[in-house]
């Protein structure tokens, strides 16, 4: 029992592969290195709120090639967004892939709008040499001066294709998702490419350009908000 | 071609397609009119032929009808049963949320067909008319001002737009219909004397797309549907297609995305609004946040809702400024072949 009970705390009180988990084939523990930090830029313009930039922050613990926990923050300028979380998770090897089993814990700010929400997700991915997939739940509840509202259950679903094997030094590829980083949606399905190059030094380069539509990817699908992400990535 | 030429040709593709209003790579293969257009359009007409959208005021105790979803196709029997319960129950008017038709240009003339003969009935009911074919509302002298030709005659049906309404450059069907999908219109309360006691107002947004959009939103934030600021408002009432609150974890239709509900959520506040009518999802909720009730309707489609059932909301709202609401039984069911 107490062995369960650390397990999900390790899981929602873990830490952070969420943006790992968002560059592509970026996912698992590489056998060498068992801390990783990143940071990233992001620009961008939504219908809200107009133009907005942001930093972003995150850092991965590899316990064990198996097990592993992190935290990430960001502030976006313009929204007045400010998110932290805490994720971890755990890696089964299988003969294609991995599957990996995440848990994270979100705090928003949405200071614009006087909102704070808190988002649990638990998530299965399972991650191949070329294409990823997800499928996850997530609990959301946003709170506003007086009143709160806790969504039903929302599913969270991902599918991702690199040009490249995960294991080599540069990728680009492709992504439709119904999350980011830092928000969980109903059914609008983000989309957009990613990509990951070397730098010296143990350094990784990496971004995305990432269109986050009104509906669904039908031919209704209406601009809403586009961004570009460009950071650095550190192991040692 | 190798797969890495496919990728960065996608890629590039993508940074094209940003550009563009329409960003799904459906979208951009499908010809339609995008929010910012529709709400430019819609605007601009409002602005211009106000006289449309005014009713005439109320005296005491008045009450509207609300259905959605109809996806009239074939078979107008539902939309033509609410348009008769609004009649007999004489509601004031009758609001219409969205996905009134599924988008063919058989079953828009069927349902302009449908409206014109409804709107002949509402004015047989409510207005005398002379040799000259001109109209009085009953019981008005026929030599006052208030005589009108058929074609000045408001025929009180306010629908928005819904999302299959604009599918398959839809837009261009429904507007040529109704014109508008972003508008408001007070209803004024009549006192014994003849004075403005009160002033409803009853707001409608175009939300077909998921989104506001950005023109949409300024207009908003400029204030263009906070109305006269001599006038305060006893009552507001919102009419949006999509749908704020999920009623469960298996509805899977879009809604807004984070910050335009947050935003949206906010802005029904500030305008004191006491009902938020919403469709699209075809499942029934009620909640209130904030002091803001929001009911999402069910569809009064035949072909979603077969079977007869409470489809439609009736509001009352009173003199003294209280109100209620109630669910309004449908029986129609689906012509058999």
């Amino acid at each position: 029992m107490k062995k369960l009970f650390l397990l999900l705390l390790t899981m929602f009180v873990g830490s952070g592969v969420a943006m790992s988990q968002a560059y592509c084939g970026n996912h698992a523990f590489d056998g060498e290195h068992k801390n990783e930090v990143s940071g990233y830029v992001m620009a961008g313009t939504n219908v809200v709120t107009d133009g907005f930039g942001g930093l972003a922050g995150s850092y991965t613990r590899h316990f064990t090639p198996r097990w592993h926990v992190g935290g990430d923050m960001q502030m976006q300028f313009g929204k007045q967004l400010f998110s932290m979380d805490v994720t971890g998770g755990y890696r089964l090897p299988l003969k294609y892939g991995s599957l990996f089993f995440d848990g994270k814990f979100l705090y928003n700010r949405y200071n614009k709008f006087n909102f704070n929400e808190l988002i649990g997700n638990v998530s299965v991915t399972w991650e191949t040499a070329y294409v990823d997939v997800r499928l996850g739940e997530s609990w959301i509840h946003y709170q506003h001066t007086s009143d709160g509202y806790t969504e039903p259950l929302t599913l969270t679903f991902g599918l991702g294709v690199n040009v490249r094997h995960r294991d080599n030094p540069w990728n680009i590829g492709l992504y439709f998702r119904n999350y980011d980083e830092f928000y969980y949606e109903n059914w609008n399905i983000n989309w957009g490419v990613r990509f990951y190059a070397p730098l010296p030094r143990r350094l990784r380069l990496f971004g995305e350009l990432n269109v986050r539509p009104a509906g669904s990817i039908s031919q209704l699908a209406s601009k809403y908000e586009t961004s570009i992400k460009l950071g650095i990535k550190y192991k040692w | 071609m190798k797969l890495q030429h496919i990728t960065i040709i996608a890629a590039l593709a993508i940074v094209a397609l940003t550009s563009c209003e329409k960003v799904s790579p459906i979208g951009v293969l499908v010809s339609g009119t995008a929010v910012e257009d529709r709400v430019k359009m819609s605007h601009l007409y409002y602005s211009q032929y106000l006289d449309e959208f005014v009713m005439a005021g109320v005296k005491g105790d008045y009450t509207f009808i609300v259905g959605g979803d109809s996806h009239l196709t074939k078979d107008p029997g539902r939309m033509d049963e609410m348009l008769a319960i609004g009649l007999e129950n004489e509601d004031t008017f009758y609001a219409h949320l969205g996905d009134i038709a599924d988008t063919k240009p058989e079953y828009y003339i069927r349902l302009d067909s449908l409206i014109q003969a409804a709107k002949k009935r509402y004015v047989a009911k409510n207005f005398d008319t002379d040799d000259n074919k001109i109209y009085y509302p009953k019981g008005v002298p026929h030599d006052s001002e208030e005589a009108m030709t058929f074609q000045e005659i408001i025929y009180p049906f306010f629908p928005v737009v819904g999302n299959h309404d604009i599918t398959h450059n839809g837009w261009a069907l429904w507007s040529n219909i109704f014109h508008s999908s972003f508008y408001e219109f007070p209803v004024h309360i009549i006192n014994s004397s003849g004075e403005t006691e009160a002033i409803d107002r009853f707001i409608f947004l175009d939300t077909a797309s998921g989104t506001l959009g950005q023109e949409q939103v300024d207009l908003i934030e400029e204030g263009v549907l906070d109305g006269d600021d001599k006038n305060k408002y006893r009552h507001t009432f919102v009419f949006s297609h999509t749908n704020i609150f999920r009623p469960s974890a298996w509805q899977f239709a879009s809604t807004f995305p984070r910050e335009e509900t947050f935003f949206l959520l906010n802005q029904f506040k500030k305008w004191n609004t006491s009902i938020v009518f919403c469709g699209h999802v075809h499942a029934w909720d009620e909640r209130e946040f904030e002091g803001v009730t929001y009911l999402t309707l069910d569809s009064m489609s035949e072909e979603n809702s077969p079977n007869p059932g409470d489809y439609l909301v009736r509001v009352h709202v009173n003199a003294d400024g209280t109100l209620s609401w109630e669910k309004v039984h449908m029986s129609y069911t689906k012509k058999k072949k």
